[in-house]
């Protein structure tokens, strides 16, 4: 069984905002509704100013507060390490919107259930990678199966000192970053 | 300086404008103040005086009768914030171990059959019959005799439903306001202060206000220590724990409960306080507590880790 995870290089990331884009137009998320943002942080005062871009989505974490605080078990994760919403479960009773550390979730307003990144699973189904992925021209995103040693994914985590935001939540996350100034 | 910028922002990324709205603060306040009216209602009842209805206080009768009643119409604004209604069945499908929200779900749904049993054994002989149905007036005379038990399992379940909306804010590691051990304890005795206050604004007896306003006096010393050491779990904490406690809210805080309790210790010096001053001082612990549930649903989701981090 595979074992899906992210890194996001962001020496490469130039803010270009496609993978928002493409991840609105593949899957088809609401108006004024995104599954995947890009947070750009300028600090310092000119000359000395520096530029923090920082892609973000669902993280898809091993201990995932919004599948355990679920109460109907709509939110579920799948062996392949992918957290997903069975929209016929969901309530809309938001208790996944407050659990989850990356505010990665939102409720569709088309259908009043729980929406978020799927790691775009119908693509990877067919044995492509997630639109954003695909669609990044800087190669930031980087997608891949950790358990098989051949993938580029588990070579970066294998030779480089990735991060992951958040850490102090404890939530063990498929989406790692990789960086030059470490993260907040 | 820092300048954030975020290119796909969601109403989420701003969450207090699309989590939970003033409808949960009115469901967590009623269902706290249910929580007070079991307990006080039940410990009523063991009382060594409550052994025959003549004797009864009459916070023994009507604690039971409106417990049923306020915690339905919490169910009510619960249902109202749900964006899925029509799926509200599934909360009784499934049951997750690990969810408050499910422990919370299944334990109202137990609380409030159980309350309306305990309510129709409290009816007083010479009041049961209001009960229009026959059936309904023999079933109330049978089940008397289960009164003191059906007390017991009310004052364990008054409990939990005191408890539980605590739990259920205070398991979100992602909202450091509401992360906090102490809160569960916090929202059971402010639950009680309301229970109280509802009872003095009720009680027919003028002694027994007097009583519920002293008891409610200790409660409010209570819960002054109970927000002081929530203050301190939270100052000695983490740096998002810390820039949680926003001005805003520790007003709402200190005036929600100072300002009421500044003007009900007067009361016990008094030798018979005026009942309208009784009366008014209830109402406004009420509110008060009401403007506390408000202040931490609406400034807990203000406190979003992800949030705080990038700052």
């Amino acid at each position: 069984m595979p074992r899906y995870a992210m890194v996001i290089d962001q020496r490469r990331c130039i803010g270009c905002m496609a993978c928002v884009v493409a991840c609105k137009r593949e899957n088809n998320v609401p108006e004024e509704h995104y599954r995947t943002r890009v947070v750009e942080i300028v600090e310092g005062t000119f000359p000395k100013v520096r530029m923090e871009l920082r892609p973000e989505l669902c993280n898809h974490c091993k201990n995932a507060p919004c599948v355990y605080n679920c109460p109907t078990g709509a939110s579920y994760k799948k062996e392949d390490g992918i957290v997903l919403v069975n929209k016929k479960r969901c309530v809309g009773c938001k208790a996944c919107i407050a659990a989850c550390p990356y505010d990665a979730r939102f409720i569709d307003p088309r259908n009043g259930a729980a929406h978020k990144c799927t790691f775009c699973e119908h693509r990877i189904k067919e044995g492509k990678e997630p639109a954003c992925v695909t669609t990044c021209l800087s190669r930031a995103r980087i997608f891949g199966d950790l358990d098989d040693p051949q993938s580029i994914v588990s070579k970066i985590c294998a030779e480089k000192h990735l991060r992951i935001l958040i850490a102090e939540a404890g939530t063990k996350p498929s989406v790692y970053y990789l960086s030059l100034q470490p993260l907040t | 300086m820092k300048e954030i910028a975020i290119t796909g922002a969601n109403a989420i990324t701003y969450p207090h404008l699309e989590i939970w709205n003033w409808a949960i603060s009115i469901y967590l306040f009623l269902g706290g103040m249910v929580a007070g009216l079991m307990v006080l209602g039940a410990i009523s009842q063991f009382r060594p005086s409550s052994t025959t209805d003549a004797g009864r206080p009459f916070v023994c009768y009507l604690a039971p009768v409106l417990s049923p009643i306020l915690l339905s119409i919490g169910m009510f604004f619960i249902f109202l914030d749900l964006s899925r209604k029509l799926n509200a069945f599934w909360f009784y499908l499934n049951f997750n171990i690990m969810s408050p929200m499910s422990w919370g779900a299944w334990g109202v749904g137990l609380i409030i059959p159980l309350s309306t049993l305990w309510a129709l054994a409290s009816i007083p002989e010479e009041h049961r019959h209001y009960l229009r149905w026959p059936k309904l007036h023999d079933f109330s005379f049978k089940i008397s005799a289960y009164r003191n038990k059906l007390a017991g399992v009310n004052l364990a379940l008054g409990i939990f439903l005191g408890i539980y909306t605590g739990v259920l804010l205070s398991g979100y590691v992602a909202r450091p306001l509401w992360n906090s051990a102490v809160l569960p304890l916090f929202f059971l005795n402010s639950g009680l202060v309301s229970g109280s206050a509802m009872i003095i604004l009720i009680a027919r007896n003028y002694q027994e206000k007097l009583y519920f306003t002293k008891l409610n006096i200790w409660l409010t010393t209570a819960e002054i220590v109970l927000v002081l050491l929530f203050y301190y779990s939270h100052l000695t904490s983490t740096a998002p724990h810390r820039e949680a406690l926003i001005p805003f809210f520790t007003a709402v805080l200190f005036a929600g409960i100072i300002f009421p309790i500044a003007l009900e210790l007067p009361v016990i010096t008094a030798r018979r306080p005026a009942p309208l001053r009784v009366h008014l001082i209830a109402v406004l612990i009420l509110l008060g507590n009401l403007a506390i549930r408000v202040a931490f649903v609406y400034v807990g989701q203000l406190s979003s880790l992800s949030d705080i981090a990038r700052r």
